[in-house]
């Protein structure tokens, strides 16, 4: 990368920031993870991984818009929409090292705070401590996982779109209608209808 | 009885001796008769279970109708994995279907085993990181295969089962009607004596 790292300063600093929140990190601890760190840019509409490739890297999101979608027989099912602060890469891919069956594709121009797999292992190895914040931060997205897991079996589409667009109102602004009702595993004139029982209550 | 957990754990890392028997020391062995239930609803999950023998459902309350979303026989782990690592109430229940036997670690234990050596931390990593990858496999096939798909692929991977659990409980797992269960069973008879 020929970026320079320190023209970045507020998003490293924003990495700084959100690793502590599952423990502390002081300056210098967090001057050994920097050089590990890649800082990675896209173009909207990229695919940063394709389909069939092994995922090399776990992203965070320093600033931009990305979609994660399984390409099916019937068409592209969305299956994680992700802004600054989030985690988006092929998990199942950058784990096991196997072959992607899923596309990570950028909606808006995107910066990516990276780590890649050869890298990831160093760090740990090197830094136990960053392995415990590796099972922390792992540890969380399995928990939200099994949230939204259950929210999926117990509610119906309308109770889906109901709380997503209470929880997601800054989405509903940037991210295309289609990829959301997608997301949401709703149809897209189903959508719209449900969009519209909304305005009243918005206003209120 | 330990020897099922040391050759799982041997999958992901290679403890020494030592640090195995570290971590056994802070096992406790549990036994539940059939229709047990480990956790209610509501309660807030205090053990990660290794199942030694038996098998065991997850399930949460839909209104009057009981959802399935983990069924674990020997080798594996089960619990209410989110109760467990955020601490909040869990909305689903763990019950046995068999008599089983279970090591159990208390979250204070395993933190406490953490906390001790590095190594064992590492081993909680990637079991946690099994557990996720895991449920995003599911939720991908779920997305990628239809209801025949599905159902062909659980009985490939499966076959115990389908001799060990009720054949409900098993449409619900795999969230299809019990009806639709019994008419892909009927698919599955001819191929699998082919097989054997």
């Amino acid at each position: 990368m020929g970026k320079q790292k320190s023209s970045y300063k507020t998003a490293l600093e924003g990495l700084h920031h959100y690793l502590s929140r599952y423990l502390p990190i002081s300056r210098s601890e967090f001057q050994h993870l920097l050089p590990y760190i890649e800082i990675r840019e896209y173009d909207k509409k990229a695919k940063v991984t394709k389909e069939g490739e092994v995922e090399r890297y776990f992203n965070i999101i320093a600033r931009g818009l990305v979609r994660k979608y399984l390409p099916l027989k019937n068409g592209e099912q969305t299956i994680q929409l992700a802004v600054e602060g989030h985690i988006i890469h092929s998990e199942l891919s950058f784990f096991y090292r196997t072959p992607s069956t899923s596309v990570v594709e950028t909606i808006e121009p995107t910066v990516f705070l990276s780590i890649s797999y050869e890298s990831l292992e160093q760090l740990y190895k090197q830094h136990p401590k960053f392995e415990r914040i590796g099972r922390l931060i792992i540890t969380d997205l399995f928990v939200r996982k099994d949230h939204r897991f259950f929210d999926q079996l117990r509610k119906n589409t309308r109770e889906r779109f109901l709380d997503y667009i209470k929880t997601h109102s800054h989405m509903l602004q940037r991210v295309p209608q289609k990829y959301i009702a997608s997301y949401l595993n709703i149809k897209p004139e189903t959508f719209s209808r449900l969009k519209h029982l909304m305005r009243p209550a918005k206003k209120s | 009885m330990l020897d099922t957990l040391k050759k799982y754990i041997s999958g992901f890392v290679s403890l020494t001796n030592e640090e195995f028997a570290l971590m056994a020391n802070e096992l406790v062995i549990r036994n539940f008769d059939k229709r047990e239930l480990l956790t209610r609803a509501g309660e807030v999950e205090n053990y990660l279970n290794f199942v030694v023998k038996g098998l065991v459902r997850k399930y949460f309350y839909k209104g009057r109708t009981e959802i399935i979303t983990q069924i674990a026989k020997e080798g594996e782990f089960i619990n209410s994995s989110a109760s467990f690592l955020s601490g909040n109430p869990s909305p689903y229940l763990v019950e046995t279907l068999e008599p089983s036997t279970f090591l159990s670690v208390t979250r204070d234990q395993l933190e406490r085993l953490y906390e001790n050596n590095p190594r064992i931390e590492r081993v909680g990593r990637i079991v946690i990181t099994h557990l996720f990858l895991q449920r995003e496999e599911w939720e991908h096939e779920c997305l990628r295969l239809d209801t025949r798909e599905r159902f062909l692929r659980f009985v490939e991977n499966n076959p115990d089962l389908m001799q060990r659990v009720p054949q409900k409980y098993l449409a619900s797992y795999l969230n299809m009607k019990p009806e639709t269960f019994s008419r892909l069973k009927h698919l599955i008879q001819r191929p699998r004596t082919a097989a054997r």
